[in-house]
């Protein structure tokens, strides 16, 4: 088998990549652009609310070049994750930039889109049959749960995109995907060690930011028969061992096993050796098939909507009464709104505003940063109790107060600021699947 | 000699979200010899990393040694969910300080 080169733009769709790093990795003839464009990552905004991580300008703007790119030269563009969680609205809105762009270059293409929505009534019927395990968040999933739950995707391998590939697609716009599987898809379908794939997609799906100096830009890898070669797009940079083999710890836990739909990679016997001086050849990636197929599960549910207030605080005899005043407000605006239940969060910036209970460091604070936050059930009684609370502390009488005209310095009016509906993860589980395909529904359209 | 800061022995020192319910740790060196350092001196042990965050240690959730990169990675459970009330790190990028401010003592 000859090499099968996967360019990848960056690390994220939308975060930029140079178009001198872009044009010199087309000189390099990959077979295939593919790129990720979310993860958990932000956080569960994105798959509980559909609202898009990147601008439609961004995504616009860089799907344009990439789709022109692979045009020129005929080979298919990838994106997975697409939207920030894969959400079907999240797809749609990906897709339909893309129906924008053929009709504004003029450029004639298939369109693939690939949906990763789980009906709830699909996720429920496995939960009854025990086919749903805990990944990590400490506790099963349960009906109660899934009911909650206002957006649910699971993670697609490798097979889905595989599928869109055999349909002739040009461009694939994938819902919520592994991101390793995104760029392992196509040299996979080309026939290549799903091993040696799936560990370059692990590193790849950064962008360069498994090169030195890292940034936000073009990576390319080259699959062969028994290894895999990186090399960035931009020649101001290079994939050396320490660069690589750094990065093979980013953002995950175990380096030596990693657990993917249907499968387990072991990555202990891997070598990485500087093959030019800006290329960097790895080697060693195992793969063992696991016995039933599991996707990962993402869900969230809505928790309520959010205001909050910011203040400053400089007087040292109300820095030194912060905690006992933070509680007297908390228990009274507990019973104000009562029987409405709200939840508050008081993050006291200059203190432990970063780590909360992890903070070991207690020294003295010059001035204190106070963000109060307020949940509940309306964005209306969120911003009441907010006002509530913000109102009460700024005239709160302590024992010891020395000025008693107010206790918050607010850099706003309003000093309560609405920054609506709030969501959280429900479901990070492993739910087993008869086929890697039968969760993943591919549409196609010829632009 | 006196304990040294694992900050300047180290040349990266890096907290980051691993999934929603992980924070992953990374101590990372250049040289081989100050991985050296560091992992011989015993300074750096789930126990120890437990103690500077102010956790239980079956709070840490694994921790390796990883000669070929010359590393440290240590996993905790997070205090709580990612995006979940009370959050103060969405990325968990910024909660290595503890762990940078670990003493190493010298031979």
């Amino acid at each position: 088998m000859s090499g099968i080169t996967v360019l990848t733009p960056t690390g994220t769709l939308g975060y930029g990549f140079g178009d001198e790093a872009l044009a010199r990795g087309m000189s390099l003839k990959p077979s295939v652009i593919a790129v990720d464009a979310g993860s958990t990552d932000p956080g569960p905004h994105y798959l509980g609310s559909g609202k898009p991580l990147v601008s439609d300008v961004s995504i616009k703007r860089e799907l344009t070049a990439l789709i022109q790119a692979g045009r020129n030269v005929g080979i298919p563009v990838i994106v997975g994750s697409v939207g920030g969680a894969g959400s079907s609205v999240q797809v749609d809105r990906t897709a339909k930039l893309v129906r924008e762009i053929a009709k504004e270059t003029g450029l004639k293409l298939k369109l693939a889109t690939i949906r990763s929505d789980i009906p709830i009534e699909r996720a429920k019927r496995a939960v009854a049959a025990g086919e749903v395990i805990d990944f990590e968040a400490g506790h099963i999933l349960t009906q109660e749960a899934l009911d909650e739950t206002v957006t649910l995707v699971a993670q697609m391998g490798h097979e889905p995109i595989c599928a869109a590939l055999d349909a002739g697609a040009d461009v694939i716009i994938a819902g919520r995907a592994c991101d390793d599987s995104v760029i392992a898809a196509y040299p996979i379908w080309k026939g290549a060690d799903p091993a040696l794939a799936i560990h370059m997609g692990k590193i790849l799906e950064c962008g360069a930011f498994s090169a030195e100096p890292f940034a936000m830009d073009v990576m390319l890898g080259t699959v062969h028969d028994d290894s895999f070669v990186l090399e960035p797009g931009s020649i101001k940079r290079r994939a050396s061992v320490k660069s690589v083999s750094a990065h093979s710890l980013y953002e995950r836990e175990n380096p030596f096993k990693q657990g993917g739909p249907g499968h387990e990679i072991d990555l202990s016997e891997c070598s990485f050796e500087q093959l030019s001086d800006r290329q960097v050849r790895v080697t060693g990636a195992k793969l063992s098939e696991t016995d039933d197929y599991y996707v990962k599960l993402e869900g969230a549910r809505l928790a309520g909507y959010r205001s909050i207030s910011i203040a400053g605080i400089r007087c040292p005899t109300t820095i030194a009464a912060l905690d006992g005043i933070l509680d007297q407000l908390k228990v009274r605006a507990i019973e104000y709104f009562a029987p409405s239940p709200i939840s508050m969060q008081f993050h006291v910036y200059g203190r432990d505003g970063v780590m909360k209970e992890l903070e070991q460091e207690h020294g003295l604070q010059r001035e204190v940063g106070l963000v109060i936050e307020v949940t509940a059930a309306t964005q209306e009684l969120a911003h009441a109790a907010c006002h509530q609370i913000s109102g009460a502390m700024l005239h709160h009488h302590y024992e010891g107060i020395i000025n008693p005209s107010g206790n918050l310095a607010f850099p706003y009016s309003p000093s309560d600021l609405d920054v609506g509906p709030v969501y959280e993860f429900s479901a990070y589980h492993l739910m087993k699947v008869d086929t890697p395909t039968e969760l993943f529904p591919i549409s196609i359209e010829e632009l | 000699m006196s304990p040294r800061p694992l900050r300047e022995i180290a040349d990266i020192v890096r907290s980051k979200n691993a999934g929603p319910y992980r924070i992953t740790f990374d101590i990372l060196c250049k040289e081989k010899s100050n991985f050296e350092l560091i992992r011989s001196s015993g300074a750096i042990t789930p126990q120890s990393v437990a103690k500077a965050y102010g956790l239980s240690v079956t709070d840490i959730s694994s921790f390796f040694e990883i000669d070929m990169a010359n590393a440290i990675k240590i996993t905790i459970k997070r205090p709580r969910a990612q995006g979940s009330g009370g959050e103060g790190d969405m990325y968990g990028c910024q909660q290595h300080v503890p762990l940078m401010n670990m003493l190493i003592p010298l031979r």
